[in-house]
């Protein structure tokens, strides 16, 4: 990479955790680094925080990711059921089922991914980038940094049940909330001291109507749970300073709740705001001083 | 696939003493303890009348790999060291029952085989799977699960005697976790075969149980191993016996994906949650996790004897780090106590 942030003591890393629409929430938390300068020398994504994670390492412009989040979280891209893998979860023996079940058909979501991210790589990516997934065979965390952005992207927001894993080389790989919902070991590995990590909790659903919630819950569950107790231990380890930026949401943001978008971008900037003067006494403090140079996607 | 191996360095524990050796707030509790447990001359004398360390047994969650808590208790009773407090989370939870009542290893043993004979669920839910197909034909209810678990509730009912938590001679606590809020509940109150019913609710497989109006599940999906409640409990050593879920290397169906998507969450969580207690270090945990070398899945009964052996095995290889640990505690507790505990 170039030599962003060079002058600098302090390397600044964001990270975004999984946390599917509310992920757009990350727009809000650029906005206002853009607004005050702030530079960032890494991008973390895992899960929906991904999406915007590369879109920021390619140096988009918001608007673009605004189009990018309204085609993608869209009734269109799960409309199509997978009837192949349904058929095969139900009788395995006639159609075949080798655990790479999706009840969702991922040739929409695919090409929603391939719009804003189609023949890129990590190579082009302006900031370094890292992309977080989980191998299926293993359980362990799998960081991507190499290769096509619409592949690292489809691999970490493949949704247990809903959307099949997706291989990458020769590993099969699911979304990366199952082994870190908000990956701040990533950005500490890689030299961070400074972390910005906007991390959700999944919402529960209100009530358990059928056996796909019920599966769904449980997912949300351990997630949640997970996300927790990462977040505890990194916060005691304290290898590098983490400024958790944490959107509250005061109503359910659904997962196409694609009116709800302005809300959550707002919501995030609110969050970002609210840390602001913490992170500029952090940055200032150290004689590090804040960089006239360009915030990602202006360059 | 190297999965298991490359978990294993996780486990290393953190070998640092904490200096304040001098808790006591549960005389009581060890005050009764040393009746049930009264050869516990280990460290040669300084070990009766609460000045010894409190000392947790914490059993996690890891379905029939659980019985390995039984060779661990083994070597507890022959070394004759004293446990002030049981916690079981999941498959856990039948051991620590057991043992708060005070049973043998041996007894444990017989009623894990006629758990696993009688006990285990043969027939399908039928109601719970024509829920989950036509939920507004047959009622959106939400205990969902496969099997029919009246069997195993009969069982377990009867080995643990329908005690109470009242009435044991060793505090117990076990773990669910709130299906609503997904939040980790604690039980110790009532009725014990109800809570381990509760606790043990792994998903799909199992319904949810209700207890107070709230509708519980598998203790594992929030703290597989709960070594936090023996700490809340103001334990200074925890032992604690924790399984990763084996993965699966085929997932010739739509349950084995399930089980493996589990296993993956359940095994971070595990990792999680252990890496942030053994940094924080507010007591000493002594971390015991057998090594299988082979895959123990729910059905191989025939591996109980061989699962027990791991355990007492693997209790064995930490019992001079666990002697040492209690003896020095002791020994550190001794001076001071007097005066620093009240």
């Amino acid at each position: 990479m170039s030599g962003i942030g060079a002058g600098r003591e302090k390397r600044v890393a964001l990270v975004i955790g999984a946390g599917s629409v509310k992920c757009a929430a990350a727009l809000g938390l650029w906005k206002v680094l853009r607004r005050e300068g702030i530079e960032v020398d890494m991008v973390v994504g895992c899960s929906g925080g991904s999406l915007y994670a590369a879109a920021m390492a390619l140096g988009y412009d918001i608007e673009a990711c605004e189009a990018m989040t309204s085609a993608l979280w869209n009734r269109k891209v799960t409309a199509r059921r997978d009837y192949a893998s349904l058929l095969g979860a139900l009788l395995p023996r006639l159609f075949g089922f080798d655990g790479h079940f999706g009840m969702v058909h991922g040739g929409p979501l695919l090409e929603a991914l391939s719009r804003p991210f189609g023949g890129r790589t990590f190579g082009d990516a302006k900031t370094p980038l890292y992309v977080v997934a989980t191998d299926l065979a293993t359980g362990q965390q799998v960081t991507i940094t190499e290769g096509s952005i619409v592949d690292a992207v489809r691999a970490s927001v493949a949704i247990p049940y809903i959307w099949s894993p997706w291989k990458i080389g020769d590993r099969w790989l699911l979304d990366g909330s199952l082994s870190a919902p908000l990956p701040v070991d990533v950005a500490i590995r890689e030299g961070a001291h400074l972390i910005l990590a906007m991390g959700f909790e999944s919402a529960y659903p209100r009530r358990i109507k059928s056996a796909t919630r019920y599966a769904f819950q449980v997912n949300s569950i351990y997630t949640n749970n997970l996300l927790r107790a990462n977040y505890s231990f990194h916060n005691l380890a304290h290898h590098a300073e983490i400024i958790p930026v944490l959107p509250e949401f005061d109503r359910p943001v659904g997962l196409f709740d694609t009116r709800s978008f302005p809300h959550v971008i707002e919501r995030g900037e609110r969050a970002a705001e609210a840390q602001l003067p913490y992170l500029m006494q952090l940055l200032d403090g150290a004689g590090a001083g804040r960089p006239a140079a360009v915030a990602p996607g202006t360059a | 696939m190297a999965r298991a191996r490359g978990a294993r360095p996780r486990w290393r524990r953190a070998r640092h003493e904490r200096g304040d050796g001098t808790r006591s707030d549960g005389d009581v509790v060890n005050a009764s303890v040393a009746r049930v447990s009264s050869g516990a001359a280990l460290t040669g004398g300084g070990t009766a009348d609460g000045a010894r360390p409190r000392v947790g047994l914490v059993v996690g969650a890891g379905g029939l790999k659980c019985a390995a808590s039984i060779g661990l208790w083994k070597v507890l009773r022959r070394e004759g060291i004293p446990v002030d407090l049981l916690v079981g989370c999941s498959g856990g939870s039948l051991y620590t029952a057991c043992m708060a009542l005070g049973y043998e290893a041996d007894h444990i043993a017989e009623l894990t085989a006629r758990l696993w004979s009688t006990g285990l669920p043969r027939r399908l839910h039928y109601r719970s799977l024509l829920r989950a197909a036509f939920p507004r034909l047959f009622g959106r209810r939400r205990r969902i699960g496969l099997l029919d678990d009246s069997p195993f509730v009969r069982t377990v009912a009867e080995g643990i005697q329908n005690a109470t938590f009242e009435r044991l001679a060793v505090p117990l606590y076990l773990m669910a976790t709130d299906l609503e809020t997904g939040q980790r509940v604690t039980l110790s109150t009532g009725n014990v075969a109800e809570a381990v019913r509760a606790s043990v609710a792994i998903p799909v497989w199992f319904r949810p149980w209700v207890i107070d109006g709230r509708l519980l599940i598998d203790g594992g999906l929030s703290d597989p191993m709960p070594v936090s409640v023996a700490i809340r409990e103001g334990c200074d050593v925890i032992i604690a016996m924790g399984f990763e879920q084996p993965g699966h290397d085929n997932f010739g169906s739509l349950l084995g994906l399930i089980g493996q998507v589990t296993a993956i969450s359940m095994n971070n969580l595990l990792r999680s949650t252990f890496a942030f207690y053994n940094l924080a270090h507010h007591a000493e945990v002594v971390p015991i996790i057998p090594p299988f070398d082979r895959r123990v899945s729910l059905r191989d009964t025939h591996l109980l004897p061989y699962i027990i052996e791991r355990g007492e095995a693997a209790a064995e290889a930490e019992l001079p780090y666990l002697r040492r640990l209690l003896g020095a505690r002791a020994a550190v507790a001794a001076a001071p106590a007097a005066e620093g505990s009240r």
